[in-house]
């Protein structure tokens, strides 16, 4: 044994093909070795994920970054094993959710379960009966009138964060940050005790009432982002000009931002219409259709996907998957349309984004 | 230099002029209008929460003054008829408190991975993918991952139960005294189920602080021989520690107050759980509220409005606290 220098560690150097071989071999030999103990031992999978998986996959990523970069290259290996397996565990749950409710629900789901009402349906109705279209009507006109207070008045809340001076600005903006950890369950409640000390009927205003104080602040922040994205000159410029306020405002600002506070009213609808307990607690379900959200029991699609799961009926929760699965595409239809609005926001902030400091 | 000189003793021997106060205020009509309204819909936000407490309170106060403080730790619920109300909710308060530890602590590491993932690994489109799906993680309704969690996640989970149960059952959090009817319901799958919940709000606000961090700082410490790993923990994580715990904070924050995921995967029970996180009964505020408002007496509801305000107090000071941290942690934010 001689003791030569290894040669130099060179991480400016582009991998060379023995490296890439390196790199790709510790990534699948690992799998490999683990699928084959899994089937020849019998070993449990998810005992084998964790327990031969994992600990394979650090010794061979070690190894590969302990001959390209010496002892160093061990811990970097480690750190990034971990933190893909972590992220990568994330992703796998968030998938499974996604694909439960699209394999689920597809099986439910037909023409007549999104026209059809929930009348004379019953736990073990066949499923070529009945449907949600009630429920959609009731959550859609239940959230819509949460919307028309919530959005305005969140808007103006921004306006007030952003355009002026008022000393009470900070405590303005940790109240609303306050109001945001709003357990949903104590919303209902609230309203639910509103209901009882006046002694007025459940119907869906309350419901809306309930959705509130979980969608002002959700709206505010993110219009309070939007805002703050429109470049300040352009307010000063309109002022120099002679502009009041309130001019510079719906002329100049609102234009500039309109995208964004279209965001903040789909994320505030994507973060209510879901929203279950509320509802349970200030609306009671109907079977019927109800166009009526100030008289009246109303369903949501919420309370349906509640009220089926549980029962103690497969057939019934057979529905519940259904009702979950659009409920899942409306909040991903939301979503969606947030995002690709929010693009072109995003886009232009992004030269601004980063400054070194010092 | 001279006539500054001269200019200060000039200002000693007349003293200074009264300073002239500046106005900002708004000038027009429509102008006076426009703030005020913008104002009155700020100031809403404090009425909305003081509404929302002086009602609470209201309600429960027959409930409190009944049940008197133990109420808070207190271990019996008897809402039959004919027997005297017993209302106390120790056990699902500590149920709330043991779940959404359990939550965080699987949630935290996860959260920081994928944060570190988005921020230091990934390409820029990958990230904005990332970041995506995330974001949509956060906006997935709780009665799905209910859903999800009753019928998809559950039996995974008691898998998972099982093997801890097998090769760990000398941790005294593995223990169970009869494993024939433990693991269903337990607070180890209803700490996933919040886990599952609080990872985006987590790993958004620790993303956006690992993002913000001042990229020659790092650069210097890679340059000084740092690798990933020392760089992780040298200078990431002691500069953004303040964030990640405020984050940390929110996500604990979000779990107590989980209420529609948490009653379809626990089995709620007023035998409290210390800490046997495999055995299948557990506590949770906002679960019982739901499970028992079906039913309840008017007295009895009476009591579920004083669970709430117990609830809507912890989660408001645990996010009080939380905001405060994260806001001084990012100082780049104040406008």
């Amino acid at each position: 044994m001689s003791f030569a220098p290894r040669p130099a560690v060179q991480p400016w150097k582009r991998a060379n093909n023995a490296r890439r071989l390196q790199i790709i071999l510790a990534a699948i030999v690992p799998v490999l070795l683990t699928a084959l103990v899994v089937m020849t031992s019998g070993l449990d999978a998810n005992l084998a994920t964790i327990v031969v998986f994992l600990p394979l996959q650090i010794l061979a990523a070690g190894l590969v970054g302990f001959r390209a970069y010496g002892r160093r290259g061990i811990g970097d290996a480690l750190l990034v094993v971990v933190t893909i397996f972590l992220s990568a565990f994330v992703l796998v749950m968030l998938l499974s959710v996604f694909f439960s409710v699209l394999s689920e629900g597809s099986r439910t789901m037909s023409l007549q379960f999104l026209s059809q009402n929930n009348v004379y349906i019953s736990n073990t109705t066949s499923l070529e009966y009945g449907g949600v279209a009630n429920a959609i009507l009731g959550t859609l006109l239940i959230v819509g009138i949460t919307t028309i207070v919530a959005v305005p008045l969140g808007i103006a809340m921004a306006v007030y964060l952003t355009q002026s001076q008022s000393k009470l600005r900070g405590l303005v903006r940790t109240v609303t940050q306050a109001l945001s950890g709003l357990p949903s369950v104590v919303s209902g409640l609230f309203v639910l005790s509103i209901i009882v000390t006046f002694g007025f009927t459940k119907s869906g205003i309350f419901g809306s009432l309930a959705l509130f104080p979980l969608m002002l602040p959700t709206v505010a922040r993110v219009a309070e982002e939007a805002l703050k994205l429109v470049p300040s000159d352009l307010r000063l410029a309109a002022l120099a000009l002679g502009a009041p306020n309130y001019k510079a405002f719906f002329q100049v600002i609102l234009p500039a931002a309109k995208s964004g506070l279209i965001t903040a009213l789909l994320l505030g609808l994507a973060r209510v219409i879901g929203e279950t307990a509320p509802l349970i607690l200030t609306v009671n379900t109907n079977n019927g259709t109800s166009w009526d959200p100030f008289n009246g029991p109303m369903e949501t699609l919420p309370a349906y996907v509640y009220g089926y799961l549980s029962s103690s009926f497969t057939s019934a929760h057979q529905r519940a998957w259904g009702g979950g699965l659009v409920l899942l595409i409306l909040v991903a239809v939301l979503f969606g349309s947030a995002r690709y609005l929010g693009r072109a926001k995003s886009m232009k902030s992004k030269p601004t984004k980063q400054k070194a400091s010092k | 230099m001279g006539t500054l000189v001269s200019m200060s003793e000039s200002s000693a021997s007349n003293p200074a002029p009264v300073r002239r106060k500046l106005s900002a205020g708004p000038l027009s009509t429509g102008d006076k209008w426009f703030f005020r309204s913008t104002s009155i819909a700020a100031y809403f936000s404090f009425v909305l929460v003081a509404l929302v407490l002086i009602f609470l309170f209201l309600k429960a106060w027959p409930a409190l003054q009944e049940q008197g403080v133990a109420f808070v730790y207190g271990t019996t619920w008897v809402a039959e008829d004919g027997q005297p109300l017993v209302m106390q909710i120790g056990p699902m308060i500590y149920g709330s408190l043991l779940i959404a530890l359990v939550g965080v602590l699987i949630a935290t590491p996860m959260a920081i991975s994928l944060a570190y993932m988005i921020v230091f690994m990934l390409g820029d489109r990958l990230a904005k993918v990332f970041t995506t799906l995330i974001d949509l993680l956060a906006a997935l309704p709780s009665v799905i991952i209910g859903l999800w969690g009753f019928y998809v996640f559950t039996p995974v989970a008691i898998n998972w139960e099982n093997t801890l149960h097998q090769y760990l059952s000398w941790v005294p959090l593995f223990q169970v005294e009869n494993p024939e009817n433990a693991f269903r319901g337990s607070p180890f799958i209803a700490g996933w189920i919040v886990a599952v919940m609080i990872v985006p709000i987590i790993t958004s606000v620790t993303r956006e602080i690992f993002s913000q961090l001042d990229k020659d700082l790092i650069n210097g410490a890679l340059a000084l021989g740092g690798s990933r790993l020392t760089v992780f923990n040298k200078v990431i994580l002691p500069t953004s520690s303040g964030g990640v715990v405020g984050g940390i904070l929110l996500g604990l924050g979000r779990a107590l107050g989980e209420t529609v995921a948490i009653f379809y995967v626990l089995q709620i029970s007023f035998k409290i759980n210390w800490g046997q996180l495999l055995e299948s009964r557990g506590g949770g505020v906002a679960s019982w509220i739901l499970a028992r408002f079906g039913e309840a007496s008017e007295g009895e509801i009476s009591g579920l409005m004083a669970a709430g305000l117990v609830l809507f107090v912890i989660t408001l000071i645990v996010n009080f606290v939380a905001n405060t941290i994260v806001n001084r942690s990012q100082p780049w934010r104040k406008n």
